[in-house]
């Protein structure tokens, strides 16, 4: 029998390990990787265990109560007002002291907590152990030592819960208290909101609601404005906040801070042993190395050319071997169906959805599926952030900082996640302006066709050429909004992790799913773009478009007229541009190699640069608003077809003397 | 923009300032302790919340090329800041020999 069901929310700072528990206890597929600020938005999903349906909540990381970044403001809306039944505070045992901070503000708001000690097994490494029941103790809450990827420790962590809600482990929070001054200031404010406020007592704690204003913390008094008594109990915490700065010379959050710290240290150097010096290890060479503040960079180079290099000669050879056996079959498959179908429904089948099916298997999954697995091993060793390190100068001269620079590398991938992953980015403007660089990016649909086509006809210097070219194009164009969009940068503030061995299960899950992505979603797109090009050429409409597009494509692109088609289609998704091409030219009784080596690189160049895929802009509008997803869409084409025709006559001049 | 730093460490003149410097005048493995933090309300917030407090004890892991950012260690974390946000960040620096 079920019994109720529970609402359990995984909360603690960024990067210490709740995504990896959140995918161990429903089986999903969160985004997990070595850099903070990897979920941004709340996912949820159930689980049955022993006979209670459990809905577990996985949260953005976040290191206070106070907001940020937007991905911030997520988890404490969640935490403070929605309450769930228990709250898993995941902590990093190979840093207490700072995770502790942020324990210490869940105790302070009387939410009921389960500490969860993580990544035992890294603080081991480090020559740290904390002692699990003294920590608890001190505490006042039950905690579970875990090693969340090994999944360790889950089960247990799961039997606290069900005891803690059932009653049977009673929790005994530590009372957070402050420092003399503070302390009486807090009780006294916390006394008149009691008093003057019970509407706000009844969601919140008084003493909170207390501690917050003397913090002054402007959500929390934003809330209070609108109350009767508001002003007055606003009047004074502002008052008792001032005589606190006084006293100390800090600003008041600055002191509260301070105090909170104390306790944490206090509590952590109580409960951690530490076993065995710190000594020099592999990983902390392999980080001197590529952080280093000249060697970085030519190894950043390094590492980006050769992940192209690699998808491109695995690329080729898997997807030779896949055309090789699809050909058999597909002449196999077309004598059986026009056996029994007539010519035109043959023709249809055959042009327009095998050739669609095919197509997508051999020309774009052999690229993309070394891609992915390249990508998930960058993201999974702590590679990221180092790069966002070196790069954080060179973001500034485009507004922004070093860590837009993770979605930027992320847009490699896809430019969905990777636009959402900009809400790392502290405000809405940056946030903007690292959206706008990166749909700019080649994502692995558009390497598909850079490496597909330029890569293996004109060579792979030619396609390399193209990335740097594009990433010339991201700075200028980024250094243009960033004068276009006037504001103050904000400055670079970030944690660090350590190198980690990427473990071979994320790696393999997450190429899984991102792979699986591609074959539910975007193979049908493309079987239905296919479907649609055979059924309109065959119909003879397709004259017509070709026709009214010549002048742009013939005479300034410098591209067979028949190439409209897939630049049209191409917004589907932008593996269909370079499948469709085979098409499209194959109809004009040409193939591929038919096109000039600068065809091919105008082809691709506006390809890159022309217009986010649908998806693309469906998620720019969601995440910035329709007005700058459209701007940002013709700001694109308008761009890749200047470009492009440019291209075209500096290249056919280049090539010719 | 010179002006501006100044005025907010004008505003902060209670505090004691001697042997008090940015942290970034400090070279790659100095150790420091936190003075106290200059800026903006929020930025100040931060850095307290990522532990950045008076009287913490920090070590400069490396410092980036030119203007470049800081890696440090604080609380046990190592922490990248912005040069923007290093130079707001006022400490006493260590001598090598009496750190422990
Ligand atoms: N050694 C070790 N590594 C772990 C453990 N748990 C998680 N990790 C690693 O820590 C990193 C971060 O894990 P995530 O689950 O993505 O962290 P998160 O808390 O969800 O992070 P954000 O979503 O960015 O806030 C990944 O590289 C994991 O492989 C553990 O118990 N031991
Ligand atoms: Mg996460």
């Amino acid at each position: 029998m079920v019994k109720g069901q529970l609402r359990i929310a995984l909360a603690g700072n960024a990067n210490v390990g709740k995504s990896v528990i959140f995918n161990q206890l429903t089986g999903l597929n969160q985004i997990v990787g070595n850099w903070p600020g990897k979920t941004v938005e709340r996912a949820e999903g159930t689980l049955f265990f022993e006979d209670h349906k459990i809905r577990i909540i996985d949260l953005p990381g976040i290191y206070s109560l106070s907001t940020f970044s937007m991905e911030e403001i997520v988890s404490r809306d969640y935490v403070a007002v929605e309450k769930p039944d228990v709250i898993i505070n995941v902590v990093d045992a190979s840093a207490l002291e700072r995770n502790l901070y942020f324990t210490l503000q869940l105790l302070e708001l009387e939410a009921p907590i389960i500490v969860d000690l993580n990544q035992v097994d890294f603080a081991a490494k480090k020559g740290l152990r904390i002692d699990v029941e003294k920590l608890s103790e001190a505490l006042g809450v039950p905690v579970v030592p875990t090693v969340a990827i090994s999944g360790s420790g889950i089960n247990e962590m799961l039997s606290t819960v069900i005891a803690v809600t059932s009653g049977e482990k009673k929790l005994e929070p530590l009372k957070v208290r402050y420092g003399k001054e503070t302390e009486e200031r807090v009780e006294a404010l916390e006394k008149l909101v009691y008093e003057k406020l019970p509407q706000i007592c009844s969601v919140y704690n008084a003493r909170w609601i207390a501690v917050k204003l003397l913090e002054r913390d402007l959500d929390v008094s934003g809330k209070l404005k609108n109350f009767e008594n508001g002003k007055d109990v606003l009047g004074y915490a502002e008052k008792l906040a001032a005589e606190l700065e006084k006293i100390h010379g800090e600003p008041s959050p600055v002191v509260m801070a301070s105090e909170r710290y104390g306790l944490a240290n206090r509590i952590a150097m109580e409960v951690t042993i530490v076993e065995a010096p710190p000594r020099i290890s592999l990983e902390q060479k392999l980080d001197a190395v590529t952080t280093h503040k000249i060697l970085g960079y030519p190894i950043l180079v390094a590492i980006v050319a050769s992940m192209f290099a690699l998808i491109f000669v695995g690329g080729n050879f898997l997807s030779a071997g896949l055309e090789f056996v699809f050909e058999k079959l597909i002449f196999y498959v077309e004598g059986v169906l026009s056996s029994f179908l007539p010519d035109i429904a043959t023709e249809l089948v055959s042009k327009g959805v095998l050739d669609g099916v095919v197509a997508g298997i051999t020309i774009a999954l052999p690229y993309i599926v070394p891609f992915y697995i390249i990508l998930a091993l960058l993201e999974d060793s702590g590679y990221l952030p180092r790069a966002a390190f070196l790069m954080d100068n060179l973001m500034h001269k485009i507004g922004l900082h070093g860590k837009a620079f993770i979605p930027l590398m992320l847009g490699y991938g896809c430019s969905v996640p990777a636009c959402i992953g900009c809400r790392i980015m502290e405000t809405e403007r940056e946030r903007f302006l690292a959206g706008f660089v990166v749909i700019l990016i080649p994502c692995a649909a558009r390497t598909v066709i850079i490496l597909g086509l330029v890569g293996r006809f004109v060579g792979l210097p030619a396609a390399l050429a193209l990335y740097a070219f594009d990433l010339v194009l991201v700075f200028v164009l980024g250094r243009i909004a960033f004068k276009a969009l006037p504001g103050e940068p904000v400055g670079l503030i970030m944690e660090m992790p350590a190198y980690k061995k990427p473990s071979i299960r994320n790696i393999m899950m997450k190429t899984w799913s991102r792979t699986k992505d591609f074959i539910y979603i975007a193979l049908p797109i493309i079987v239905a773009g296919s479907v649609t090009i055979e059924a309109l050429s065959l119909s003879g409409f397709i004259n017509y478009v070709v026709e009214a597009a010549t002048p742009l494509i013939s005479g300034w692109l410098g591209l067979p007229a028949a190439t409209s088609i897939p630049l049209i289609f191409g917004i589907l998704r932008k593996e269909l541009a370079l499948i469709l091409l085979q098409n499209a030219l194959g109809q004009q009784g040409m193939v591929i190699q038919d096109l000039t080596s600068i065809q091919m690189i105008v082809f691709s160049l506006v390809t890159m640069i022309y217009i986010p895929c649908i998806a693309t802009i469906a998620t720019c509008v969601r995440e910035f608003g329709w007005r700058k997803a459209l701007a940002t869409t013709i700001v694109d084409i308008a761009l890749a077809f200047i470009l492009g025709g440019l291209a075209y006559r500096l290249l056919s001049l280049v090539m010719i003397t | 923009m010179r002006g501006r730093r100044r005025r907010l460490r004008k505003k902060s003149n209670p505090r004691n300032l001697e042997n008090v410097v940015s942290l970034t005048c400090l070279c790659d493995g100095e150790m420091a302790v936190i003075a106290y933090t200059v800026g903006g309300f929020g930025l100040v917030r931060r850095l307290a919340e990522m532990g950045l407090t008076p009287g913490v004890k920090v070590k400069v892991i490396r410092k980036g090329l030119l203007h470049g950012p800081f890696e440090i260690e604080v609380r046990g974390v190592a922490l990248a800041l912005g040069y923007g946000v290093a130079s707001r960040v006022f400490v006493r620096p260590l001598r090598a020999d009496s750190d422990g």
